[in-house]
């Protein structure tokens, strides 16, 4: 990404990066989606993360290089600190390119004495991968999480913008069957959901 | 008791009452009361069941006489603090030069709690209609909702809630014809447990890393310089859920709801789960006994009750006898040396081992420390080694000495409270529970044998 960093000259601010430089992909809709959400907040720094969330989306649920460029590209701020943004907070694909769905599984405390663990185990041994790993068929990405914040369902899972709970290993793999037969990506649906909850009435589905 | 609404509550403790409301023993509904009911999500429904009368009843009163309300119920920050709300509205600069925002911390993060989640999926009106009250009383301009990420089923519920409050005139300019103008903006973060500290939240909504900022003394005050540098009243959900009830029916009337207890007013909301038989939120009275509330959640399941964490992973846990006399209040739990916190109450049962359950404590605090500060970053860290090396059976003789002495680096100074709240849970467990720890460390594996505990850790 080396590239995409404008240092400037001494004691100025690393630049954002150039439009020319820069494969800009965003669709109109998202533009347009950026657009109003910058008339949320007194200034366009606030709009990094939604801007995040909608790059999420445009690129397919996988936050590239690229995509963090464009997003500092329309908001005027350098790359390294969007990518510093981007990549402290865990719900955002920056490590590397996430499967169609990514099974989010709580391990922790209510989920743990509730049996979350054989759960764990049953999925790491049915997938053939294990904590932050994709199968090879680029289906289903597997992920050990924090609270979900749903312990009355415990065990929890997350895929996509879905709580299920309360599973058992049965359950689990008719999610898998359930999942394997979904033509969209949930990682993809899931991002696009965050975007909409953002947007007010007449923001949403802009012409 | 000034109003029908009040009386009602009141008569809930006769026999008549239990007919008309469905009610376990002594659960006092006010913030959940009509939750069940799918019509209450929308505005109509809302309005028909007394929604907004709060609102109406703050606009008739000055901004002070607003605070003056708020003062006099009593009510304190629901989020795990305690802090008393009223402060917060009151200090936020009467003299306006600019934007002020409400800001509401939905960013539930605690484990154990579950409490704001379903206030936002089933109350949405109850949060906008506390936000706006807000609002009135500290000349609010914009109000933003931060919701954690992941709460997806929440944000929908909220944005429904929103839209229809814009189109109907309860957001927006001129609210209800008053001049008020209001309007709120969803943001949803990304997923760190960190953003649910009040400066990191703000960090986070800024468009930073969610990481906690210089606090009083050393800087101002939110309600001076928060959001955007701006005066800011920043509350949890079910702080803001409180406001509407306190206008509609008068901050004394509030104050009378837990006046069993030293200080503590009004109802508060439990998320009850782990091994009882009902997991649910239940909303009680500032005075029940953890006993009661666990009778509420349909008691213990698959055995007897050994040890609780009343309020969210935080909080430090309490063993059976200690639960027996432990009532709720904010001074009250503090006889049995734990917390009320933010009300994620779990109950876990005879074949819980100890040692594995405060060790997937500290993996949780040492995953979520933001790394700002070196005592959290590095002590979490340290924890997490020591405790992972006992339950795999390598555990040292004199372990649980050095994990206290951590402790003691950890609490109190870290930058922000999540080195205090990492510290509590482990320095707790050795103190209530010692013998589970010895005979860890010197035997290599749990004094617990069950199959529960078995499930306990990933092998």
């Amino acid at each position: 990404m080396s590239e995409l960093l404008q240092i400037g000259a001494v004691n100025e601010r690393p630049k954002p990066p150039r439009a020319e430089d820069l494969n800009l992909r965003f669709s109109d809709r998202a533009v347009a989606e950026l657009e109003a959400l910058k008339t949320h907040y007194p200034n366009w720094k606030a709009c990094i993360l939604p801007g995040l969330w909608i790059a999420q989306r445009e690129y397919g649920g996988f936050l590239s290089g690229e995509a963090i460029a464009e997003v500092a590209h329309r908001l005027q701020r350098s790359y390294a600190e969007v990518e510093g943004v981007a990549t402290f907070y865990s719900m955002y694909n920056t490590a590397h390119v996430p499967g169609k769905h990514k099974i989010e599984v709580c391990t922790c405390l209510t989920c743990q004495v509730c049996g979350a663990y054989p759960l764990w185990e049953h999925l790491k041994a049915k997938l053939g991968i294990g904590h932050g790993e994709t199968t090879a068929d680029g289906m289903f990405t597997l992920e050990e999480v924090e609270c979900l914040n749903a312990c009355d369902r415990a065990p929890l899972i997350q895929v996509g913008d879905q709580y299920i709970g309360p599973l058992d290993t049965a359950g689990v793999d008719r999610l898998l069957d359930e999942l394997r037969g979904r033509s969209d990506s949930t990682v993809v649906q899931m991002a696009d959901v965050v975007v909409q909850v953002h947007l007010r009435e007449p923001e949403r589905n802009p012409t | 008791m000034r109003n029908p609404h009040g009386a009602e509550l009141f008569c809930a403790r006769t026999p008549a009452w239990a007919g008309r409301i469905v009610l376990k023993m002594a659960e006092l509904k006010l913030l959940l009361e009509h939750a069940h009911e799918s019509e209450f999500a929308t505005l109509r429904g809302y309005v028909a069941r007394g929604g907004y009368e709060g609102l109406k009843a703050a606009l008739g009163m000055d901004r002070q006489g607003v605070i003056d309300q708020i003062k006099a119920s009593g009510l304190r920050g629901r989020g795990g603090a305690g802090f008393p709300t009223w402060i917060k509205w009151n200090g936020i600069p009467k003299e306006k030069n600019g934007t002020h925002y409400i800001l509401c911390n939905a960013d539930e993060g605690e484990p154990g709690t579950f409490k704001d989640k379903q206030l936002m999926e089933q109350t949405p009106f109850e949060l906008i209609e506390g936000m706006t009250i807000a609002a009135v009383a500290t000349q609010g301009d914009v109000g933003y909702i931060y919701i954690r990420g992941e709460f997806l089923d929440a944000a929908k519920a909220m944005r429904r809630a929103i839209d229809e409050a814009y189109r109907d005139g309860y957001l927006g300019q001129n609210i209800l014809g008053s001049g008020l103008n209001f309007d709120l903006h969803l943001h949803l973060g990304a997923g760190s447990y960190e953003c649910g500290e009040e400066s990191a939240l703000m960090s986070s909504l800024m468009g930073e890393r969610g990481m906690p900022r210089l606090k009083f003394p050393h800087a101002p005050l939110p309600t001076i310089a928060g959001l955007f540098d701006r005066p800011t009243v920043i509350n949890n959900v079910e702080t803001y859920c409180c406001a509407p009830y306190i206008l509609k029916n008068g901050g004394e009337w509030y104050a009378t709801l837990g006046a069993a207890t030293k200080n503590s007013r009004g109802t508060k909301i439990f998320s009850v789960s782990g091994h009882v038989n009902r997991p649910g939120n239940i909303e009680i009275e500032f005075g029940t006994s953890l006993m009661e509330l666990l009778e509420m959640s349909g008691g213990m399941q698959g055995g007897r009750l050994k040890a609780c964490v009343p309020g969210g992973s935080s909080v430090p846990i309490i063993n059976a006898e200690a639960c027996e006399k432990a009532i709720i209040g904010y001074e009250e739990m503090g006889d049995v040396k734990t917390m009320v916190g933010s009300g994620g109450c779990m109950f876990l049962n005879d074949h819980t081992c100890i040692v594995k359950f405060i060790w997937r404590t500290a993996l949780f605090y040492a995953r979520e420390s933001c790394g700002k500060c070196t005592p959290c970053r590095e002590g979490t860290k340290w924890m997490l080694q020591i405790l992972t090396r006992i339950v795999d059976g390598k555990g040292q003789p004199g372990d649980d000495q050095l994990l206290l002495e951590i402790c003691k680096q950890i609490d109190g100074r870290s930058f922000c409270g999540l080195g205090d709240a990492a510290a509590w849970p482990v320095e707790a467990a050795i103190r209530v529970f010692p013998e589970e720890f010895d005979f860890y460390i010197k035997n290599g594996r749990s004094m617990v044998e069950t199959p529960l505990m078995a499930t306990m850790s990933p092998r």
